[in-house]
């Protein structure tokens, strides 16, 4: 027999890398049947394929799988003619797992040259986690049996191994009984060997004699229409036992069938073959299911993705609407220029202690304590509330979309308070960039100021004076104030521009305003962008990065080549 | 009362009322499987007090022999193809044949046992295996195990620890354990030792799932043992005749404990009085920004100083006052039906609601669990459309206060005419001894002398000066006016919008406060 070809392990191990890199964080429908699948398949290349690669001939390895009770340890022990593993009424009654060989085969069997991830222990049973290790002098070389835990119990983790021992086995010894035979988890885990072209026999076991002849017939029957006439079937009578064994004419035909393969190279050969062969042939859709899976998580991604931006667009569209329009004048803007064209500082101090002094006066005579004055309100200019409320919807409408896409409900669930509202620290950043922003306009001023024969006349009002009315400008120029509220409000405004344009000229003023708003909304878009950096690092630490499903693809499709190569 | 013993009637009462409340607030699953339960158990309620009995168990527990060696006949066919049986066989004891109950339960094959007194009344379902290959088997299962009003699972020794049973009903059953018996079948095949073994291992098992109220039977379906004891436990429950409630008692209590996860951890359902006013007054700042109160109000204050100017200012010059146009009539108030000339809430003002609500919303929401808020949510989506038509009419219809002329303001105006007089009459004085003594009659017309001054000259010069004078003066007092005036106006409005804030944002709120505090109420009712 030649030598196996370098690269298929390779590529083997290059297939495993890329699934073990496999990161599934989104909550998509099909992620826990992937993750399995991703799991099953690394397991296998670790626990089976590479072994096997490595050694075709290394003994066979037989698992002796099935359901809970239906009888597995006590076959074993019958087969062994010893009691090697604990059979008992106790469901599930083998917990961790037995491996019977022959003693030159110890070798083959006790590094980690086959399930790597399960300890050796020898002499007492091991338990959970471990391989107990059983070398016997009756047991044929080149055939080790291996006694599995059930398939279908209430114990979990018994399950998940037994699952991970058929998947490193040559050969299922698939052990079921006469009340069982049509039980939908065994004959899932069977439909699951035909797909991988495991070499199987089936055991029917605990079958009362009279009934023989049509259970196994019915039994014979299912398998054929599974696809898996091939299969040898054993019947086993249930009869009291001997000292916790299988009578003798019971057991004989498997056992003689199992030494004869143990005996004929040939035949084992084409056990490990047949099993080998349709391991590798299950591999590719196999993965490609988890590159499915993956290409899911992405436009899952995407999806999230798209809605935080469409959120934070909208807020972008909502801040430049609001600067464009005109009307934040109404706001604090207007109240600074009033107070720089119209009532005087001083007039407005004197107003001020005016009214403090009456309410003092009131409060004196009435008992009623002077209305408190909310000063977050106060400070908070109309561009920060404005950022801010845009922000806070933004994160709401984010969140809300969230929860009905696939996978995000689960990135939001137990933040959702945090999330749909803007970042605790964004008003303070809010209001830093609105002072930068105010202080940028001023500097604009001055600069355009500096080379204009009315320095003079600037210096009259104070260039803060000229920035309040570029400010101003900005949110007027758009044209968007109109009849009444030019009255109402705009009415010094207008005045406003047409002071500053007699002093700057209209083109000037047009572009001091243009820059400024650039400005302004470069800022809010870089304040948005950190909001919205929120949620888009949610999703990216959730996802596989980019590239590993065309990774997982490639290497499915290198793995392909490496069996031509082979063949 | 004790608590197992607060009456069914009562439990479904509160049950009902909860999913009222719920309904067309709360969009989760939990409630419409609670509004099934309680069509099913109106259902039930209807058919009788006869007790279903349904054995479960997996293929080849013996289920069918079992059936058969309680109902004295072979009514089912147990064989050893499996899966066996298909659809659900029923014995019914008694002279009453429940064919409505059955009806109901869409069960076709029955049989009627001979009247037997400790049973009468007695309604037995064999069901189909619910761990084959067949998946039509396990959805018939799953059917009638939400139906019927007593489970008796039969296990047998070699499939008693099976996930397929245990996860997927017995675990689940934990809150059902008044209505569950388990039955270990088969237990001849079983030696003594092994026996007392197995039906420790399993009762473990069971304790473990929450299932430690439930009985469990070692039987034989096949030599008898234990049957007899099965037979006693099933009249007793069959005599009792309260099997039906107790069952739908369980799934009540079950479907509230599920309904729980969406009820509110704290205890105040309405807020308080001081909270609410808090609310309020938060609320009206940013509405009466965004309704342009401010406008109004400088709008009112200019009108009442353009007035007041007009009426005590010098008479010569005023009506250039009058020429300029009433800012207060500009903005077109005083018919809540029509438009106001009012500009609409700028950004700046609708970023203030927005961010206002918000915080209401938030502070409303506090210890409300996710399905409550995303209804406080739609609920606040839905007042913040109306909001601005609503604020608009409440301010074109609120009266801004009374406009009387004051007293002091038609005192200086007349004054201010009478100023006049005296300065016209100086002047025609002056004027008439112009004339006269162009034609020489300078004696005609008496001239006194005040302090040396001529007394027409006094009269023009000083009821000018006076007329100035008291057009300066009134000036500020006309001002503290106008501002009182628009005080007054704001005051007015604010409360116009503090009722708006409260009626349109507030109540809708807190009405989903005080229903996810119902809703709680009705639910610790129903599952207590």
């Amino acid at each position: 027999m030649t030598a196996p070809p370098l690269r298929l392990p390779d590529a083997l191990t290059a297939l495993r890398n890329q699934l073990a890199a496999a990161h599934l964080g989104l909550a998509t429908p099909d992620r826990d049947a992937a993750h399995r699948a991703a799991r099953a398949v690394s397991d296998q290349i670790d626990d089976y394929l590479l072994p096997r690669l490595r050694d075709l001939d290394a003994p066979l390895l037989t698992v002796v799988g099935g359901s809970t009770g239906a009888g597995k340890s006590t076959l074993v022990n019958s087969l062994v003619g010893d009691q090697v593993t604990t059979a008992g009424v106790l469901r599930p009654t083998t917990r961790g797992p037995v491996l019977v060989c022959a003693r030159a085969d110890v070798a083959a069997f006790s590094g980690d040259r086959v399930l790597p991830g399960l300890p050796r222990v020898t002499g007492s049973a091991g338990g959970p986690g471990t391989v107990q290790l059983v070398a016997r002098d009756d047991v044929p070389a080149g055939l080790a049996l291996l006694d599995a835990p059930d398939v279908d119990s209430v114990v979990e983790s018994n399950r998940q191994l037994a699952g991970q021992l058929l998947a490193a086995a040559d050969l299922w010894v698939f052990v079921t009984t006469a009340a069982r035979y049509a039980d939908a988890v065994p004959w899932d885990l069977l439909r699951t060997a035909q797909e991988r072209g495991t070499a199987l026999a089936v055991v029917l076991d605990r079958v009362p004699g009279e009934a023989v002849a049509e259970v196994a017939a019915d039994l014979s029957g299912m398998l054929e229409r599974a696809g898996l006439s091939a299969a040898r079937l054993f019947v086993i009578e249930e009869r009291p036992l001997t000292q916790g064994r299988l009578p003798e004419d019971q057991v004989g035909p498997l056992r003689d069938w199992l030494h004869g393969l143990a005996a004929d190279q040939e035949a084992r050969a084409a056990v490990v073959r047949q099993t080998l062969t349709g391991a590798l042939d299950s591999l590719e859709h196999r993965v490609l299911d988890v590159g499915a899976a993956m290409d899911a998580q992405e436009a899952a991604a995407r999806s999230l993705h798209a809605a935080a931006t469409a959120a934070y667009d909208g807020a972008r569209a909502g801040v430049d609407e609001g600067v464009r329009s005109g009307t934040l004048l109404r706001g604090e803007v207007l109240a600074r220029w009033q107070e720089f064209v119209g009532t005087g500082e001083w007039m407005r101090a004197l107003q001020g202690q005016v009214s403090r002094f009456r309410d003092r006066v009131v409060s004196a005579v009435t008992g009623r304590p002077t209305p408190a004055v909310d000063l977050q309100g106060a400070l908070e200019s109309s561009v920060e509330r404005l950022l801010r409320a845009e922000a806070d919807r933004a994160a709401e409408r984010t969140v809300t979309t969230w929860r009905s896409l696939p996978g995000g409900a689960d990135l939001v669930a137990g933040a959702e308070r945090e999330l749909e509202q803007s970042s605790p620290d964004f008003p303070e950043a809010a209001a830093a960039q609105v002072r930068d922003w105010q202080g940028a306009v001023l500097d604009l001023v001055r600069d355009q100021g500096a080379d204009k024969r009315s320095t003079a006349r600037f210096l009259s009002w104070g260039i803060n004076g000229a920035g309040a009315v570029v400010m101003v400008a900005v949110f007027a120029q758009t044209g968007g104030l109109t009849g009444g509220e030019v009255a109402v409000a705009g009415g010094t405004t207008a005045v406003g521009q047409r002071v500053l344009e007699a002093v700057f000229g209209d083109a000037a003023v047009r572009s001091l305003a243009a820059r400024a708003r650039e400005d302004l909304e470069a800022r809010a878009d870089a304040l948005l962008r950190y909001e919205q950096d929120r949620f888009d690092v949610l999703v990216d630490a959730a996802v596989p990065a980019p590239t590993s499903a065309e990774a997982l693809r490639t290497a499915v499709l290198e793995l392909a080549a490496a069996r031509r190569a082979a063949a | 009362m004790s608590r197992r013993n607060l009456p069914l009637a009562d439990r479904l009462g509160a049950l009902r009322e909860a999913v009222e409340v719920a309904e067309g607030r709360l969009e989760v699953p939990e409630v419409g499987q609670a509004r099934a339960l309680l069509a099913k158990a109106g259902a039930r309620a209807a058919l009788g007090d006869a007790t279903v009995v349904a054995l479960a168990g997996a293929t080849g527990s013996g289920k069918s022999t079992l059936f058969n060696a309680l109902s004295g006949a072979e009514v089912s066919t147990p064989g050893v193809r499996r899966p066996t049986t298909g659809v659900a066989h029923a014995t019914v004891w008694g002279a009453d044949g429940a064919d409505g109950l059955l009806d109901w339960l869409e069960v076709p094959r029955r049989h009627r046992h001979d009247p037997e007194p400790a049973l009468d009344g007695l309604v037995l379902l064999d069901l189909p295996d619910h761990d084959s290959i067949r998946i039509e088997h396990r959805l018939e299962v799953d059917r009638l195990v939400a139906l019927v009003d007593v489970l008796v699972w039969v296990l047998d020794p070699e499939k008693y620890a099976d996930a397929a049973v245990h996860d997927r009903y017995l675990a689940p059953l934990a809150g059902h354990a008044g209505v569950v018996l388990v039955v270990l079948n088969q237990i001849d095949r079983l030696d003594a030792a092994a026996a007392a073994q197995c039906l420790a291992d399993l009762r473990g098992l069971l304790d473990r799932e929450g299932l430690g109220a439930a009985p469990l039977l070692a039987v034989s379906a096949r030599t008898g043992t234990g049957v007899v004891e099965l037979r006693g436990e099933l009249a007793r429950r069959v005599t009792a005749r309260k099997a039906a409630s107790d069952r739908l008692t369980a799934d009540v209590r079950g479907a509230a404990a599920a309904l729980r996860a969406h009820c509110a951890v704290t205890d105040d359902g309405a807020l308080g009085r001081g909270q609410r006013a808090d609310l309020v007054e938060h609320l009206g700042d940013a509405l009466a920004d965004a309704a342009g109160v401010p406008a109004v109000t400088s709008a009112v204050e200019r009108s009442a100083m353009r007035d007041g100017v007009a009426r005590t200012g010098w008479p010569l010059v005023r009506w250039i006052r009058r020429l300029r146009p009433d800012p207060l009539e500009r903005l077109h108030l005083g018919d809540e039906r029509a438009r106001t000339s009012l500009p609409p809430a700028g950004p700046a003002e609708l970023a203030g609601v927005t961010t206002a609500v918000r915080r209401t919303r938030d502070v409303v929401g506090e210890g409300l669990p996710q399905a409550w808020r995303d209804d406080l949510r739609r609920t606040v989506e839905v007042s913040e459309a109306a909001l601005a038509d609503r604020l608009d009419g409440v301010v074109a219809g609120t009266d801004l206060g009374p406009d009387r002329v004051p007293l002091w303001q038609r005192a200086a105006g007349g004054l201010q005419w009478l100023l006049a007089l005296v300065a016209l009459a100086g002047a025609v004085w002056l004027l008439t001894l112009v004339v006269l003594g162009f034609f020489r009659l300078d004696d005609v017309v008496p001239l006194p002398r005040v302090e040396g001054v001529p007394l027409p000259t006094l009269l023009v010069i000083g009821g000018l000066l006076a007329g100035v004078l008291l057009a300066v003066v009134a000036r500020p007092l006309v001002r503290l006016r106008s501002r009182r005036r628009a005080r007054a106006a704001e005051r007015r409005l604010r409360a116009a919008v503090d009722a708006v804030a409260d009626a349109d944002v507030l109540a809708p709120m807190a009405a989903v406060r005080e229903d996810a505090a119902r809703f709680r109420d009705a639910v610790e009712r129903a599952g207590r």
